[in-house]
């Protein structure tokens, strides 16, 4: 069925700074429409690009992992409740046309197809972290070998735990030896899930509000639907907030394609692309300036992760010491994701600037990092237990990764280089 | 009348505590009721007649050993001795005690609610068990769901256990899910039947029931020192309900083994705080005729569900089966409804459920289940057969049967609907709703 669902989707070359661009965003929307929904986009599925074949002389030995849970249904009604509730009120002063007829009608398929199921993982969500899960076994058999360890945690948001449980499962059916533990306790919630209240609520600063409003301005409305939908497009104007009506609508049609509902486009196919590209602008920036290394408010929301990180690093320096330390795997969410990768700098994604009309120009393109069922995992090779020149890889999205720090044997870094890099960029925070 | 009863009963019950007693002695554990964590022990299997293979399963269970879900289960004890410390009112053993309840506080702290690692392993072995006791139902072309009620502990036993069968079953056809759609016959709600639980007649029996059961003053002596203090400071009755409920906790720990509180309370005042938790489930859930005798109809779509599955599930070719995992008190209502062994018992008498034998800890155990299992021997075999695993063991169904513990599907669905179908002509009927 998914092999469907993504037949027509090319393969989306991997966007970094140190990489050429073959595809520009509006192409991947055009190819992909769900590329436009930022965080709500599917995983990336199509990608087939070959993983370099290990360094010389070693193996793989120890996989640390932090993903995202699969295709979820959308968290909370408010999102759908925004177009929905004023499509109710201009149809009820009979002011919607046939197709805003039409819409209200999918509205409300959508509506009772996601009652009672908010924020739950889906069985495409599933299907993602089992292809996700079978992959790593294939990938690296070194490391997912009979009687290997498998340490899985998630946070305890259900569609976490279940995404856990359907990974697990998955990585049983290929190696049904792995000695597996799952725990989702908010015992590990502060480095699992840990949100900064005091950097998320200082994350709009004036200069960034002004840049933002300013960056915005000419992209929110769409008077152009507008007047598809409603026939007077003017007074209807009274009761619905246009900007509002666009934004929600759109991210409504985009989101189904997380749900079994994905071949009903009819919502998607409201929008031109160059619509759907236009609010992609508009949550890119936005995300950028919430969780990446932005100018505007001093550029220190990726340091939410510090918890997070410092975790992987202790892990790490832990599972070094045995001899087959087998996987660990962490089950969490996208806004951990993001601002982790734009910490330690994956892909050129630190980026730092004060002019957001620049991120999509050098390649901060936020939909590449986290879709659903996104994930980094870190692949460590050594050629004996004694071996002292530990090598990681990064994969973010089973793609091989950049980081900011030099190697002289690419995509593979020194671990010990990767560590002390960590290390100074977490004591130079100057915060615990 | 009831005067009259009460201490009747508590004779008869004294004269045959026996089973309770005997069971609370060979695990004091089972003193805990719906915490007690089942363990997984060798059952019996009586052969199949007529060679029939078993289809359908359709289980449920609770979710296996987890940490109290409230915080204050553990913080609000350990408060009230760490206050009487500071004023010097503890006793040796009191001070004991507190250094006990700073253990577990400190165990459970960011737990509370959670799947305890023993829960994990349980929830794994208990389904290992039922795959080498039915091997004949797990087969390739075989299809296996898991449901669970959004209830983390819920969903990490539903999770463990199909984590179990995925690695004892290559490859395997399963569909995992938790969903607040299925609420309807997982965990269904019932405004109208709850209302009555706790009427007024009911309470003031149960109340009496509990002045006759509490005795708190020997264990307030041995812990504190000034019994003024006490009287002036601490609520008695909740102190000891609140160290009884921790005693029965601890095995689901890590601290299992390594510290108890049971030594803290003699037999008798275990016995005795078993007895009124006991009770207050079998009034809540079971067939207590004070408040009506109704309550476990509050599980009349969970068995309607298992009738309808089981009849649905005659035109598959390859075993099926339905795991759902859910609370424990579905499950004493449901196996009240369905008249598992003893749990069909209706009476005004708290004192007689002992000698009855409805007793919490055999009913909905931690990781305890309700399996219903479906035989033919072949697809269009008329006489399905099935049987009902009750906590493992082979459970006795209110039905004639010339097989036990295997029942004739046909009889055992008309009776449970027959019992359905009585019980909803009294509330959905016009007339009698008129009345």
């Amino acid at each position: 069925m998914n092999n469907n669902r993504i037949l027509g989707f090319l393969f989306i070359l991997h966007t970094s700074l140190f990489t050429l661009q073959s595809q520009t965003v509006i192409d991947l929307i055009r190819e992909k429409p769900s590329y436009a929904s930022c965080n709500y986009d599917i995983y990336p599925d199509s990608i087939t690009k070959p993983l370099t074949p290990s360094p010389a002389g070693k193996r793989p030995f120890y996989i640390s992992h932090y993903g995202r849970h699969g295709s979820r249904y959308i968290s909370n009604r408010s999102g759908y409740d925004t177009p929905y509730l004023m499509m109710l009120h201009a149809d009820s002063v009979d002011d919607l046309t046939p197709i805003g007829k039409r819409v209200l009608h999918e509205i409300q398929i959508i509506m009772a197809d996601t009652e009672n199921r908010w924020g739950e993982l889906t069985s495409y969500g599933k299907e993602q972290q089992r292809k996700i899960a079978r992959r790593m076994t294939k990938n690296f058999p070194e490391v997912l070998c009979p009687g290997a360890r498998v340490k899985a945690i998630s946070t305890v948001v259900p569609r976490c735990i279940e995404s856990m449980g359907t990974a697990v499962m998955e990585l049983l059916q290929a190696q049904p030896t792995l000695q597996v533990t799952m725990e989702a306790s908010k015992r590990t919630m502060w480095y699992m899930n840990h949100q900064d209240n005091k950097l998320r609520r200082n994350y709009m600063t004036p200069e960034a509000r002004k840049a933002y409003d300013a960056y915005i301005a000419s992209r929110m409305g769409n008077s152009r639907l507008m007047a598809e939908i409603f026939k007077n497009p003017d007074i209807v104007k009274e009761i619905v907030d246009e900007e509002d009506f666009n934004y929600y609508l759109m991210k409504m049609g985009l989101f189904q394609a997380n749900t079994h509902l994905w071949l009903n486009t009819y919502l998607q196919n409201l929008f031109e692309t160059e619509e759907l590209y236009r609010m992609w602008q508009v949550d890119n920036a936005l995300w950028y300036i919430q969780h990446g290394a932005c100018k505007l408010n001093g550029g220190r929301q990726p340091t939410s992760q510090r918890y997070l990180l410092r975790q992987l690093i202790a892990d790490a320096d832990s599972c070094l010491q045995l001899e087959k330390p087998g996987a660990q795997l962490r089950f969490g969410h996208e806004t951990v994701l993001l601002p982790l990768v734009c910490l330690i700098g994956i892909n050129g994604y630190d980026l730092a600037t004060d002019n957001l009309d620049e991120l999509e120009a050098r390649g901060w393109w936020c939909s590449s990092i986290f879709p659903m069922a996104c994930n980094v995992q870190f692949i460590f090779y050594r050629s004996s237990p004694k071996d002292k020149d530990v090598l990681l890889k990064v994969l973010l999205n089973e793609q091989e990764a950049t980081l900011p720090i030099a190697t002289d044997c690419a995509p593979y870094y020194h671990w010990a280089d990767f560590r002390r890099y960590c290390m100074d960029k977490l004591s130079a925070l100057n915060i615990f | 009348m009831i005067a009259i009863a009460l201490p009747c009963g508590t004779v008869n019950a004294q004269a045959q505590t026996d089973i309770v007693g005997k069971e609370l002695k060979s695990d004091v554990n089972r003193a805990a009721g719906i915490y007690y964590a089942m363990p997984v022990t060798k059952q019996k299997d009586t052969a199949v007649p007529g060679g029939k293979k078993p289809f359908y399963i359709n289980h449920y269970s609770c979710p296996s050993s987890y940490y109290l879900t409230n915080p204050k289960d553990y913080e609000a004890p350990y408060a009230i001795f760490a206050r009487a410390d500071s004023l010097g009112k503890l006793t040796k053993l009191g001070h004991d005690v507190m250094h006990r309840l700073d253990l577990l506080r400190q165990e459970a702290k960011d737990r509370t609610g959670e799947l305890t690692a023993k829960g994990a392993r349980q929830s794994r072995e208990l389904m290992r068990q039922l795959v080498e006791r039915i091997p004949d139902a797990f087969v390739e072309k075989g299809y296996y769901t898991a449901r669970s009620i959004v209830q983390n502990h819920c969903i990490l036993t539903m999770e463990e256990a199909m984590t179990q069968l995925s690695a004892m079953r290559q490859p395997l056809q399963m569909s995992v899910r938790s969903s607040h759609q299925e609420q309807a016959f997982m965990n269904p709600q019932d405004k109208l039947l709850t209302d009555h639980r706790t009427d007024s007649l009911t309470m003031a029996h149960f109340n009496r029931f509990t002045d006759l059961n509490t005795s708190d003053a020997r264990l307030m002596e041995s812990l504190f020192n000034d019994q003024h203090y006490v009287i002036a400071n601490i609520d008695t009755e909740t102190l000891s309900r609140q160290l009884f409920r921790l005693a029965g906790n601890i095995q689901h720990t890590e601290l299992a083994g390594k510290i108890k509180l049971w030594d803290i309370f003699t037999t008798e005042e275990i016995r005795h705080h078993w007895r009124k938790q006991n009770a207050w489930h079998y009034i809540n859930y079971g067939g207590c005729t004070l408040n009506g005798g109704k309550q476990p109809f509050l599980q009349r779509s969970t068995l309607r569900n298992m009738i309808h599955m089981g009849d649905s599930m005659m035109n598959r070719y390859a075993p099926l089966m339905h795991n759902r995992y859910t609370h424990e008190s579905v499950m004493l209502a449901l196996a009240s409804l369905m008249e598992l062994d003893n749990c069909g018992v209706q009476t005004s008498n708290l004192d007689s459920l002992e000698t009855a034998g409805w007793a919490d800890y055999r009913i909905a155990p931690l990781g305890g289940s309700i399996v219903m299992i479906h035989y033919r021997s072949e697809r269009n075999d008329p006489d399905v057969l099935v049987k009902v695993l009750f906590n493992g063991h082979e459970a006795r169904l209110p039905v004639e049967t010339d097989c036990a513990p295997y029942y004739h599907w046909q009889d055992v669905k008309n009776y449970y609907l027959r019992k359905l179908y009585r019980y909803e002509n009294t509330r959905f009927n016009r007339k009698n709703r008129r009345r």
